[in-house]
């Protein structure tokens, strides 16, 4: 890297999010950010890509429309997408809301599609999940793994594979180890 | 190759390795003598020791025995049955009648396992209102990750809910299968017909079974038999479902046990009973000739057979692909662990599916302290392996979960067992970390509370100076709350054996076999013992008694086990 950042690397937001200068944020004012979550470099989430069928509640508040809903101390390595999952529904294409909890690792070069991600999940590098996915708290997905379009990850469960099948279970030692606050402390605006 | 990550792994006690074992793969029996209980090193390459170590996080600890529990002390008993896919819990009675299977809608690809959807065959209607909504139509089950389809086996539905049902009664190609209540129906129309007498041996009743119905068929049969060959019971029982009986059951214990008892009952009715004779009464004729299978083996070749690992997920063992059907997901289970030895529950999870939460957890990882090893210098060698016979520094980081300071002993052998032994030195084998406070505690003293920083103050200073930051034998390198770090000298053995006899070690005499797998990481096996004086008061009677510092009991505690240290690969020379 020839050219340093001015700056630091890191944009710090009021409520101590640390985004890259060189991520790509597509549509931000339909991302959410709980707070204390870091998205590193080249990451891409697409906030554009927003809900165009109506939607069945009629209930539901018209405010302004959510794509990407992230939790608290989430940490977004290097190079991962965050894309909301769309598919046609009774012959008209949509987008659906990506929703993601908190304590969620996702690895370098990762992409998610996912309709929800559970708290204390750690996504590996170059990962794969597919459309509409749903993956609870506490899961484990190991690096390389290809989660199919649709599927269910049940609590505690490490998954594997292409396609994805989960391989393990999580340990009860093993719980206190997903909580990310370390990490977000652990990186420095340099 | 993938880097190095140092490890550390912890004995579990219930594993006793003091019967001698011999090598995998080793050419001679080298008899071990048996040593005394004491004297006795731990060996992480012995092929058992493998099976009785755990990181920490895997293991439990009993709080009544005072011992690490590993998953193999432990007992397992199921909380709630559930799908982990559609997520909802079975009980436990329909697990027991239906089986393991979630009997909703959810299916794996039978080629693939990914989950599968149910689609409409439909074209989709041309507006979003309600008279395009379309209320005929078929459904069929789609992979959306192979884009297999159940419509390659000829399987259709007619609604897209209750596929389990559905799929009960739909054979491969679209042919209704019948369900048992069907079965039972016609066998009974079946026997009314039968009690003219008019039964026609190898007519259309000569059809092919599948596994379910050939099992009904079957055990009807036989259960007739039964309750025909004993027309009373034995003990007085009418009832057909004769072998359930005890009457019956003591008759099949005659059989074997040929006792005074049961046995002349036995010998009066065995000649009664006949074998089934056709497809209703569950004769199944094995084809001999393998032609059939053999024709369709040569039509649809390769890609039209089932592999294996697909063939093990179908309960009928097919094979073809054209026989493969869907999956139903197997039901995943909750589990609470108890102690072997007390009995006493070590977790137990939260009874609802949803739930993460956990009503018991003890965890070894809150009990025993954790040991994080370090290189003290960063590894000279780019590929970060070892330089044989070079000493090398490591920190060991003892970080202590309890709330009282705990007296550390760590011991190893001066040598590292197997072929390629190398020197370990613990600088300081004696040192105490330092006790635990509270995430409060913590919390208040980072954020300038003056009493806590006061105290950690006047703590370092007493101990500053037991040599901070100095590899010196019998002295901490570094210390802090609830921490204390020492010094491992290791002196990491050359792999080579073609050195000078003299050199030498009497298992690389013995054996001179080429390098095995792994035999270049360099374990060290730690026998760690542990002292502390506990609280007995504040265990039992909660936040009263811990007020009360008169009445105040403390415990001598042990604890004492191997763990065993990975610490880098050694280069090969």
């Amino acid at each position: 890297m020839s050219r340093k950042p001015a700056k630091g690397e890191y944009i710090e937001t009021d409520t101590g999010n640390k985004v890259s200068r060189r991520s790509q944020i597509i549509g931000t004012t339909n991302i959410i950010l709980g707070g204390k979550t870091v998205i590193q470099a080249e990451v891409i989430i697409r906030g554009d890509l927003l809900r165009t069928y109506p939607s069945s509640n009629p209930n539901e508040k018209q405010g302004t429309p959510v794509a990407v809903a992230i939790g608290r101390y989430c940490f977004f390595s290097r190079g991962c997408e965050l894309r909301p999952p769309g598919k046609l529904y009774k012959g008209s294409f949509s987008h659906y809301p990506l929703k993601i909890a908190d304590h969620v690792f996702v690895g370098p070069g990762s992409i998610i599609e996912a309709a929800l991600i559970g708290s204390h999940v750690n996504i590996g590098s170059n990962v794969v999940v597919g459309k509409f996915a749903i993956i609870k708290d506490f899961v484990k997905i190991l690096d390389g793994t290809v989660v199919p379009a649709n599927m269910v990850i049940p609590s505690f469960s490490i998954v594997a594979g292409r396609p994805a099948q989960i391989v393990g279970e999580i340990a009860e030692g093993e719980i206190e180890g997903f909580d990310l606050r370390e990490a977000y402390r652990a990186v420095g605006n340099s | 190759m993938a880097e190095f990550k140092p490890y550390t792994y912890f004995q579990c006690p219930c594993s006793d390795n003091s019967v001698s074992v011999r090598e995998v793969g080793g050419a001679n029996p080298a008899g071990q003598e048996e040593t005394d209980e004491d004297e006795r090193t731990f060996d992480p390459r012995a092929p058992r020791a493998n099976y009785s170590l755990y990181p920490l996080e895997h293991l439990l600890y009993c709080e009544d025995c005072h011992q690490i529990r590993c998953p193999r002390c432990v007992l397992d008993e199921i909380v709630c049955w559930y799908c982990p896919n559609c997520l909802f819990e079975v009980p436990s009675s329909s697990v027991k009648s239906e089986g393991n299977r979630c009997t909703r809608s959810c299916f794996q690809c039978p080629i693939c396992t990914a989950p599968l959807s149910v689609s409409s065959t439909e074209p989709p209607p041309e507006g979003l209102g309600a008279e395009y909504a379309t209320v005929s139509g078929t459904y069929v089950l789609n992979c959306s990750y192979c884009l297999w389809s159940s419509k390659e086996i000829g399987i259709e539905l007619d609604k897209p809910n209750s596929v389990y049902a559905q799929l009960a009664k739909i054979k491969n190609g679209g042919e209704p299968l019948l369900l048992p209540k069907e079965r039972r129906k016609a066998l009974e129309e079946r026997r009314e017909a039968g009690e003219d007498g008019s039964h026609i041996p190898g007519s259309k009743e000569e059809q092919e079974l599948d596994a379910e119905s050939h099992f009904y068929n079957l055990k009807s049969f036989y259960q007739e038999q039964l309750s025909d060959s004993s027309p009373a019971g034995a003990l007085g029982l009418t009832g057909d479902y004769g072998y359930g009986s005890p009457g019956a059951l003591s008759r099949i214990m005659g059989l074997y046990t040929s006792g005074a008892l049961g046995d002349r009952k036995s010998k009066n009715k065995s000649g009664t009973m006949r074998e089934a004779h056709d497809a209703l009464e569950g004769l199944q004729i094995t084809p001999l000739s393998a032609s059939d299978a053999i024709a369709r083996l040569c039509t649809s070749g390769w890609e039209g057979t089932a592999s294996l690992s697909q063939r093990r997920e179908q309960p009928h063992n097919p094979r073809f692909v054209s026989d493969l059907r869907p999956v139903a997901n197997l039901l995943r289970t909750k589990r609470s662990k108890r102690c072997k030895t007390c009995r006493h529950i070590l977790s137990k999870p939260e009874s609802k599916v949803q739930k993460t939460h956990f009503r018991i957890r003890l965890v070894a990882l809150n009990y025993i302290p954790n040991i994080a090893i370090r290189a003290l210098q960063a590894p000279s060698a780019p590929s970060g392996l070892l330089a044989p016979l070079k000493p090398t520094q490591f920190l060991l980081t003892f970080s202590n979960p309890l709330f009282d300071s705990v007296r550390v002993n760590i011991a190893t052998p001066a040598h590292t067992p197997g072929r390629f032994g190398s020197k370990v030195t613990i600088l300081c084998p004696q040192f105490e970390v330092g006790a635990n406070t509270d995430v409060w505690d913590e919390a208040l003293g980072e954020s300038g509370g003056k009493a806590g920083s006061e105290r950690e103050k006047r703590r370092t200073k007493a101990e500053a100076s037991e040599g901070q930051g100095q590899a010196e034998a019998g002295k901490i390198w570094e210390r802090g709350r609830n921490w204390v770090s020492v010094v491992v000298e290791v002196v990491p053995a050359s792999l080579r054996l073609d050195g000078p006899e003299f050199l030498k070690s009497e298992e690389q005499r013995r054996d001179a076999g080429p390098l095995r797998e792994d035999e270049d990481v360099l374990e060290i096996p730690v026998f760690v013992r542990l002292e502390w004086e506990a609280d007995v008061a504040g265990e039992e009677g909660g936040g009263l008694a811990t007020g009360n510092k008169e009445k105040e009991v403390r415990e001598k505690r042990e604890l004492a086990y191997w763990c065993v240290l990975g610490v880098g690969r050694i280069a090969q020379d």
